[in-house]
């Protein structure tokens, strides 16, 4: 009994302080101290948006970024419980989880008090993958919750690639299967051995430095028709989701048998397998290599060198590639592009030092907001935009390219807020864009004349166009996410074989190709089983929290 | 005998004169070896950052342009941060010395009893390393320099490669300068800023060239311990981060699905060879007055003369 | 003559005992104690991080928390062929370095000692020590265009009719270990002769003079004056170095090593780079640190004593 009124009477207290306490807080100005998993400058002391938001929310923040090795930065931070206020673990998000670094934020959610937050992660009941094994959420993930649809003018993911003017020596045919693409770069080779300057043309290029190996690896599981899993294949038609590497098995021989037939006739050159990639982004940019497997975020650099030197015919088109029938799949169909994947684990969580729990909440509440969605996106109105009578946000040419100015940035933008805070994406409930590129009117009234032409004369609208978008999400997600720290071991030696034992085969005698490859399936074949029994399990509990089975 | 001699003089002489034209020969192709990539380096950092990607910069640059260092140098940090690294690097270099030749000369007196003691324990620290982890917790926890100007100083006191380089020297000199200080009755401290100090210039140059690189050079204890305090930054760690967030965001434009505003004008290569010359100016400018003091034969010749 | 006087007068202190002896150094302690100390504190305080070797350490865990393993940490690296390479690699790249590295800064530091134009030897020496300045990147982004098939060195060694097909000198692995040694001696050898430079400045003049009216040679000179001068110098930087030999970099390794190469490339810390920290496996990079100390501890200590039987300088 005086247990129960000790409580009541400490209820009371709370109850009749709260009121007072919540206005007290939200006036007082606080400082909020911020890590973030990449690397990142400084804003300026006057930067316009933090102005604001000092303004607004009362909160100043101090900024720490990554410059050396983030697992090595995460474990001083963890083994001096040294955590600030808002922490973004970066790629390695699950140290400072498995450390419990972070807070809970899933109580302070909720459908009255915090709508915003509430529609962006309950609906499509997103959270239940969002949810560790004790059912907390952590972190909100900065990317992939889109409003109203997704915008995918030009995919940013895994492609082949082949300069523009090879597409047109094909008579703006694109081709469609493997046995295609190699065929017409052999063509348009035998006419056009060398570029104007005289420079010789290089058929194929494949990157194969450190983590980029994807460009390596990769590309088996899409000729067999299925979206980026990372490293394994998963069977969704199976019912029991069953995840194999793809590396050691005969389809993927196919792949490395043609690079080896295509590296004697000289379309790969030795040097790709040295090369570095400064050394790679200088190859594309000189424009003399003709065809590649990428992703298309990885050489925007070189992407933007060829532009800038008008050599629009030398830049790159992408288009999805599958094994023909000859191979003996049956007829495959594309599925390069997957529907969005949620940046799980990545973005703020709210450690567990943090004094101002439901501050940092509504901030993020807010920030949800469509008008600071806007400014944090798009800028300030007549400033940074402009918007027609039509109600379409637009930029000037000189509005649109500053964007891309790193002093501006740190004086206009709230990058290492933005990039790390929950965000929306796709398409307003007005029709514009919530990403600036995104917008129509901006992707087309930047595009050069030939690139205008070329796709007009491709018959397509976008890049984009060209890929078959319909595939949805399947319910793991993507593969390539899972973390895989508790066999990192095997996971390396996995990794060291194929980059090691693949290009060696490439550039055997093809006589010797057939007993290199045994060799390499039984070298692989341990750490593989490792691997993919592994992710078959992550897998699995992946789909059961989303199926929630 | 005369002809032989004479023969002999012959042959001295026209050696004496292809060895220095071999000489001169090997030292002016050694010179273009070695410029070669500091040329290119600059080269580069002046060209076009875009063009610059599509490689092939030997000597000059392609297509002038000054934005690397504009970008570099309209940063508002920069001027607070080349005052630290400088200040630091003085601090640093001006302490080092004076602790680091003491003991030095304390440890080259061979009739001090500790000697082989303390030395043994100084050189083994060269060859043992505890780890990131106790260290970095005992600059945090034990003496809580974090956040602070003073991390840059007081974990950066004593080298013991110095002292080592340093010992020499001055086992090298004459024993009969202490000893004849000694008759004069001063005791080892007098002895050693009266005598010993000013004889060591030659060295104290060369270890304050080397202290105050190595100091000047240093990013790791700004990221560790002052990664959120701006206005404690260095010039290389502001430099560091503008070359890291380069090639952040030339690398991973995938997060955003902003697809046209990915990456123009980010150019990583032009920002490294830009920052590269950045920061190792102030060292050369500094160079040539060092190296005054390692002229051959200075030293000893000046005491005596 | 006073010298000695000297040196009669000092040996009495030697008798005394060894409190009492130090009592009346007390000017050198106060010279070298405080150092001492700081050292204790900065170098050795922390060595407790070792015990984690010993350990399945987790930061958040810490020390108290973390699990006893045993020498498992040591048994797994042992256990690994690549840990082993990589041990060989260190040795076989660090040696080359060190012969290589020693003998161009040395021979580099004699022929600047022979230059009468004064303006001249300084232009060299700057411009030798410019690329010491340069980063790791920057070197190696270039030594990998050099060397490339379509690289300078092949348009030569083609050019010169040496070869017929361009050598792929970056993705053999046989030509690593040397392609490492030439680009550090490129980056290195003028930084490196500016020890030896500062030792000659300690060779009396005087000497030279002598030597020239004895009737020697420019070679005898060097032979005879420039090198005993340098000699001190030379042997404590040997045995240090030779303690040093279990670490080859990093860097260059990692940068300019592909997949092709990778088992004559990888070095020691590239290994902890891979295993230890990239995985968060602190023990193991902590249990490969300690293997590392001990192994130069014991190099440097032999390279020591064989210094001392040769009656040479030593360091310790």
């Amino acid at each position: 009994m005086k247990k129960f009124l000790a409580t009541m009477l400490a209820l009371a207290m709370i109850i009749a302080m709260l009121p007072a306490a919540l206005a007290d807080e939200a006036l007082e100005p606080i400082t909020v101290t911020v890590f973030r998993g990449d690397p990142g400058e400084q804003p300026t002391d006057d930067n316009k948006i933090y102005k604001m938001i000092e303004e607004e929310f009362g909160i100043k923040f101090e900024f720490e970024f990554l410059a050396g090795d983030l697992d090595e930065t995460l474990g001083l931070k963890i083994a001096n419980e040294d955590y600030p206020d808002l922490f973004d673990g970066g790629n390695s998000a699950e140290l400072i989880e498995n450390a419990d670094a972070l807070i809970d934020m899933l109580p302070y959610i909720t459908e009255e008090g915090t709508p915003n937050l509430y529609k962006h992660i309950y609906t499509d009941n997103r959270v239940a993958q969002l949810l560790d094994e004790d059912g907390h959420l952590h972190i909100i993930p900065n990317y992939g919750i889109n409003y109203n649809g997704q915008i995918q003018n030009a995919p940013s993911g895994p492609q082949f690639f082949l300069q523009k003017q090879v597409v047109a020596y094909n008579n703006y045919v694109v081709p469609k299967t493997l046995n295609e693409y190699f065929d017409l770069i052999e063509r348009f080779l035998a006419d056009n051995p060398t570029n104007a300057d005289g420079n010789a043309y290089t058929g194929f290029a494949i990157l194969c430095e450190d983590w980029r190996h994807f460009c390596l690896i990769n590309p088996v599981q899409h000729l067999m028709g299925r979206p980026n899993d990372g490293e394994v294949i998963i069977d969704v038609n199976s019912g029991n989701w069953e995840t194999t590497t793809f590396i050691n098995q005969p389809y993927a021989k196919d792949y490395y048998k043609k690079l080896n037939e295509e590296f004697q006739k000289g379309l790969i050159n030795k040097d790709t397998f040295v090369m570095n990639f400064d050394q790679y982004i200088a190859a594309l940019s000189s424009g003399t290599i003709l065809g590649m497997f990428d992703q298309a975020w990885d050489f925007g650099t070189a992407t933007d060198a060829l532009n800038a030197a008008k050599m629009y015919e030398n830049n790159f088109v992408g288009m999805p590639l599958v094994y023909d029938e000859s191979y003996g799949y049956g007829v495959i169909e594309e599925h390069y592009v997957n529907g969005t994947v949620m940046n799980k684990d990545r973005g703020f969580g709210i450690s567990v030092n943090c004094q101002y729990p439901e501050r940092m909440i509504n901030l993020f509440e807010n920030l949800l907001s469509d008008r600071w969605q806007k400014i944090l996106q798009w800028g300030i109105e007549g400033e940074d935009y402009y918007v027609d009578e039509n109600g379409r946000m637009l930029m000037t040419e000189e509005q649109y390219n500053q964007r891309s100015d790193a002093n501006w940035k740190k004086a206009n933008q709230a990058l290492a807020i933005w990039e790390s805070a929950p965000k929306k994406q796709g398409v307003q409930d007005d029709g514009n864009a919530w990403a600036p590129g995104d917008q129509a009117e901006m992707y087309f009234g930047f595009m050069n004349e030939y690139d205008i032409d070329f796709y007009a004369k491709l018959g397509v609208k976008v890049p984009g166009d060209l890929f078959d978008k319909t595939l949805e999400l399947a319910p793991y997600g993507e593969a390539w996410e899972i973390d895989t720290t508790p066999i990192a071991v095997d996971k390396q030696d996995f990794e060291d074989i194929q980059d090691k034992r693949l290009p060696e085969m490439i550039m055997a005698d093809p006589a010797e190709f057939d007993a290199l490859w045994d060799a390499f399936v039984e070298e692989i074949n341990p750490c593989a089983k490792v691997f993919s029994d592994f992710m078959q399990e992550e897998v699995l509990k992946l789909v059961e929290l989303a199926l929630g089975e | 005998m005369t002809t032989a001699a004479f023969n002999n003089a012959k042959r001295s002489r026209r050696r004496d004169i292809v060895f220095p034209i071999c000489n001169t020969i090997f030292l002016i192709i050694l010179m273009i070896i070695t410029l070669y990539p500091v040329v290119n380096t600059v080269a580069i950092s002046f060209n076009d950052g875009t063009d610059a990607l599509r490689g092939g910069i030997t000597v000059w640059p392609r297509v002038f342009s000054t934005k690397a260092y504009v970008d570099i140098l309209s940063d508002s940090l920069t001027y607070s941060a080349f005052w630290i690294s400088v200040s630091k690097t003085v601090i640093i270099t001006l302490l080092n010395l004076f602790l680091t030749s003491m003991i030095s000369f304390a440890l080259s007196r061979k009739e001090y009893v500790l000697r082989g003691f303390i030395t043994t324990i100084l050189v083994l620290t060269m060859y043992v390393n505890a780890g990131l982890i106790p260290n970095y917790l005992l600059i945090t926890q034990t003496l809580h320099l974090q956040k602070s100007y003073w991390v840059y100083i007081i974990p950066s006191c004593f080298s013991c490669f110095n002292m080592i380089v340093i010992r020499t020297y001055i086992c090298g000199l004459p024993e009969a300068l202490v000893e004849s200080a000694r008759i004069d009755g001063a005791g080892d401290i007098r002895a050693f800023f009266q005598i010993i100090l000013p004889l060591c210039v030659p060295v104290l140059a060369t270890v304050a060239l080397f202290v105050a690189v190595g100091s000047w050079n240093s990013w790791f204890d700004t990221y560790l311990y002052n990664g959120s305090k701006k206005n404690l930054y260095t010039l290389q760690y502001l430099l560091k981060m503008k070359l890291a967030t380069t090639q952040a965001s030339a690398n991973a434009a995938k997060a955003s699905t902003d697809a046209l505003a990915n990456t123009t004008q980010t150019t990583p290569i032009t920002i490294r060879c830009a920052i590269t010359v950045v920061s190792a100016a102030p060292i050369l400018v500094v160079y040539p007055f060092l190296q005054r003091y390692f002229v051959t034969g200075m030293a000893l010749g000046s005491v005596k003369g | 003559m006073t010298a000695k006087a000297a040196n009669i007068a000092l040996k009495p202190v030697r008798k005394r005992g060894f409190w009492k002896t130090l009592g009346s150094q007390w000017q050198l302690m106060i010279m070298s104690v405080p150092m001492f100390l700081y050292v204790l504190l900065f170098n050795y305080a922390p060595m407790w991080g070792w015990v984690t070797a010993f350990q399945d350490y987790t930061p958040k865990k810490g020390l108290m928390g973390s699990k006893w393993v045993g020498l498992d940490n040591f048994k797994w690296l042992f256990s690994r062929a690549d840990f082993i390479e990589s041990i060989r690699n260190t040795l076989a790249m660090s040696i080359i370095n060190l012969v290589f590295g020693t003998v161009s800064a040395v021979v580099l530091a004699v022929l600047l000692n022979e230059v009468r134009n004064k303006a001249f030897k300084r232009t060299v020496q700057t411009v030798t020590y410019l690329p010491h300045f340069l980063s790791m990147v920057i070197v190696v982004g270039m030594a990998q265009n050099i060397f490339s098939s379509t690289g300078t060195i092949n348009e030569i060694l083609m050019g010169i009719g040496l070869t017929k097909e361009p050598i792929f000198f970056l993705g053999e692995e046989k030509r690593f270990w040397w392609l490492v040694g030439v680009i550090n001696v490129w980056k290195e050898v003028g930084w490196g002769t500016i020890i030896y430079i500062s030792a000659m400045t300690s060779i009396d003049p005087c000497l030279y003079e002598a030597a020239s009216i004895d009737g020697a040679g420019r070679f005898q000179r060097i032979l005879h004056v420039t090198l005993p001068g340098i000699k001190s110098t030379f042997v404590i930087l040997l045995i240090m170095n030779i303690g040093h030999l279990m670490e080859a970099g990093f860097e260059i390794q990692y940068l300019m090593g592909n997949s092709l190469v990778e088992s004559y490339s990888q070095t020691i810390d590239v290994f902890v780079m891979k295993y230890g920290i990239s995985k968060q496996k602190y023990s193991y990079a902590t249990a490969a640190g300690m293997f590392k100390s001990v192994v130069a501890i014991v190099l440097l200590l032999s390279a020591n004593f064989i210094a001392k039987k040769l009656d040479e300088d030593t360091l310790i």
